[in-house]
């Protein structure tokens, strides 16, 4: 509320004592010069006057102005003074319009006056609604849109206190007027009960401006629990693809390498004494090997099911990713018994902010990825950029060319490969960039073979000043 | 050689006796913490191979801090998930080395002779004047270091991270220790110094990762560990899968 809003405020109980003294400070005046004036001075002085009451005070007042006008003019103004006779019939004509003019004028400006009136409230009403609206739509969550009605109501409505009670509240027998109840409702749903304590019995105006608010929350709400109830049915949705993949993998990519276990194991066990032992000696090899592989399906999946439940939390640190790629090199070069990586880092290549053992198991399933494919003949390039942005890690192979169509799929779980394998390594890698709010995608190495280009964001390096400090 | 093993699962305790027990150690067992403890008490074993979830209490690390106490028993723990926090938390309850499940005998055979190595040496701390691991010599005596019989510059705090290192193969160095050893314990959040630090040392030396040449390792979250010369397969990747 503004100043001149109060100012009226306190006047409002008294328009007509204010009308009449108006009209008694004017007569007084035209009273002490009634012998130098004329009689159309008078009736343009009161006229004005009139019209003063009318904007000022409205159409009560303005019509008690004229009347007023008229009767002091006549008794004050017109000789015979202090008598209600006139002395030149004429007048009486100047009189009678007079009064006439002041009345229509004093209603057409008190019209006027509450047109504008409305006009502003209105104006503001939609201001506000706007303002609370704009609000609400940056909102993702219940408590934050009671939080901005709290907030924002006593901004513009003399409100003491504001609740949101949960579902439908009766109104108490008791409550007194000074507290309203209004329904949160949107369509068929209610979201709660707003209840309003204003400081002073609300004017209809204030009420129409709550309701509207009340409208305004309600459909803010609604907008809230459609969004929720929508990404809810979405992650279910993938969660039952997920299942289902995961349940082929299960039923295949386990069953596979569990069989061969049992089947070598039973053959040792019951064939041991018929058999060569360069025979007994392969199949506790594949034994071995199989295990291996199995503990490391049960690795991917239980890191994928973490991945998708967002489970897995990270660990950041200032890291060099050389030294990840000096640590996949190395498991390479155990797996392969030979080089079959190459390492290509600037010497000041900057550190970056990442969790070492994700990025490097990140790093580990997208090379094995790139070795799985690269021909005996040739080495997988593993080079790293930066820029002012970001760090990069390229893993270049020179394999095959994966298909434009295929780019984006083969980073997704369960994707299978052109070897049948189930792919859980690369959707893994994708799944620990994303946590780090990098990218990883996949380009054609110039010449034929797959790039896949992890980038990870640079972080301003605050913390690297001098040790000394 | 007598070694504690300490697994609730009495599957785990047959394989780790049987499998120990052919390397020609003498395997004694405790299916709980209770009985481990009692265990080292009464027998005095030489290495003690530690489950840390023993699916009671005490466990693993509560077993391992109350050995602590009163013994110096090298103590290797065992544990299926691997995360950093497990890593460090084993280490402070002054574990000397841990190992995830699964793992090779071959593996677990090389870990305890690494920690009866470095118990035996201790008492004497460092006699030797010189370090050597394959092509590299540190020159204790006299702060140098040669690669190949060349000399290699290396700057103070370098050279304090190497030798720090090579003074404990095969030993997990945290990177508190590290901190705390080489510039004091007033530096405990500038892990990534040491990184910085690290690379340096490893492009002075001439690792080469790709055929395997390497002298420090990394051990993710928790550390560097400089290569054992009787054992160097050391991989983070099998081993570093995150589970907690």
């Amino acid at each position: 509320m503004n100043r001149s809003m109060r100012f009226r405020a306190a006047l409002r109980p008294f328009p007509y004592l204010m009308a009449v003294l108006v009209v008694g400070v004017i007569t007084l005046v035209l009273w002490w010069l009634r012998e130098d004036l004329t009689l159309a001075n008078f009736s343009l002085i009161y006229i004005v006057g009139t019209f003063v009451v009318a904007v000022w005070l409205g159409t009560g007042p303005s019509l008690l102005a004229a009347v007023l006008t008229f009767v002091s003019f006549n008794f004050f103004l017109i000789k015979p003074y202090y008598t209600l006779a006139v002395e030149d019939p004429r007048e009486v004509i100047d009189l009678l319009v007079y009064l006439l003019v002041a009345v229509i004028a004093g209603q057409l400006a008190a019209y006027a006056r509450q047109q504008a009136e409305a006009a502003r409230l209105n104006a503001a009403e939609q201001n506000v609604l706007y303002t609370l609206s704009s609000a609400f739509n940056q909102l993702t969550d219940r408590a934050s849109i009671v939080h901005v009605l709290q907030q924002q109501l006593p901004e513009f409505l003399p409100v003491q206190e504001v609740e949101v009670l949960p579902q439908t509240v009766e109104r108490p027998s008791d409550a007194n007027s000074t507290t309203s109840y209004l329904l949160l409702q949107a369509g068929q749903s209610i979201y709660g009960t707003l209840r309003v304590t204003f400081t002073a019995v609300p004017t209809e105006s204030q009420m129409r401006l709550l309701m509207a608010c009340t409208v305004q929350a309600a459909m803010a709400l609604q907008r809230i629990q459609l969004t929720e109830s929508a990404q809810r049915s979405q992650s279910l949705e993938e969660a039952d693809r997920l299942k289902t993949a995961l349940l082929r993998a299960v039923s295949h990519d386990l069953r596979t390498p569990l069989t061969i276990i049992k089947t070598s194991a039973e053959n040792l066990a019951e064939l041991h004494d018929r058999l060569p032992q360069a025979e007994q000696l392969e199949m506790i090899y594949s034994i071995n090997q199989e295990a291996d592989h199995l503990n490391m399906l049960v690795g991917n999946l239980l890191d994928m099911s973490r991945l998708q439940a967002g489970a897995l939390r990270i660990n950041r640190h200032w890291n060099a990713l050389d030294e990840v790629a000096a640590d996949v090199a190395a498991h390479a070069w155990k797996r392969h018994q030979s080089e079959r990586l190459q390492l290509d880092f600037p010497d000041d290549f900057p550190l970056a902010l990442f969790d070492y053992g994700l990025i490097l198991q990140a790093v580990s399933n997208v090379v094995e990825n790139a070795l799985r494919y690269e021909p005996m003949n040739a080495q997988v390039m593993v080079r790293g950029q930066a820029d002012q942005s970001e760090v990069r890690l390229l893993v270049i192979n020179h394999g095959p060319t994966i298909p434009e169509a295929q780019k984006a799929q083969v980073m997704e779980p369960f994707f299978r490969g052109q070897d049948g394998r189930v792919g859980l390594g690369l959707a893994i890698s994708k799944g620990i960039v994303d946590l780090h709010h990098g990218r990883l995608w996949v380009e054609d190495t110039p010449g034929g073979g797959a790039t896949f280009i992890m980038a990870l964001p640079r972080e301003e390096e605050t913390a690297a000043g001098g040790i000394g400090c | 050689m007598l070694v504690l093993v300490v697994d609730d699962e009495p599957q785990i305790r047959k394989l780790l006796h049987t499998g120990l027990s052919g390397y020609g150690y003498q395997v004694i067992t405790a299916a709980n913490g209770q009985e481990a403890l009692t265990a080292v008490a009464q027998r005095q074993p030489n290495v003690v191979i530690l489950d840390i979830a023993l699916g009671g209490e005490p466990d693993g690390l509560a077993v391992c801090r109350r050995l602590r106490e009163w013994s110096q028993v090298p103590i290797i723990m065992l544990s299926v998930r691997s995360g950093e926090s497990t890593k460090v938390a084993a280490l402070d309850a002054g574990a000397d080395d841990y190992l995830t499940k699964p793992f090779g005998m071959e593996e677990l055979r090389a870990r305890i002779q690494a920690v009866l190595r470095r118990t035996a040496m201790e008492p004497a701390s460092s006699p030797t004047a010189v370090i050597r691991s394959g092509a590299l010599a540190i020159d204790l005596t006299n702060r140098r270091v040669t690669v190949n019989g060349e000399e290699v510059h290396f700057t103070p705090f370098e050279y304090d991270i190497l030798r720090l290192l090579a003074a404990h193969p095969g030993q997990i160095m945290t990177h508190q220790t590290i901190l705390a050893q080489v510039w004091g314990s007033d530096y405990r959040d500038m892990t990534h110094y040491i990184r910085i630090y690290v690379n340096q040392i490893r492009k002075k030396l001439g690792e080469n990762p790709s055929a395997n040449l390497r002298y420090i390792l990394t051990e993710p979250g928790v550390g560097y560990r400089f290569v054992d010369p009787e054992y160097v397969d050391h991989d983070p990747i099998d081993r570093g899968r995150g589970d907690d």
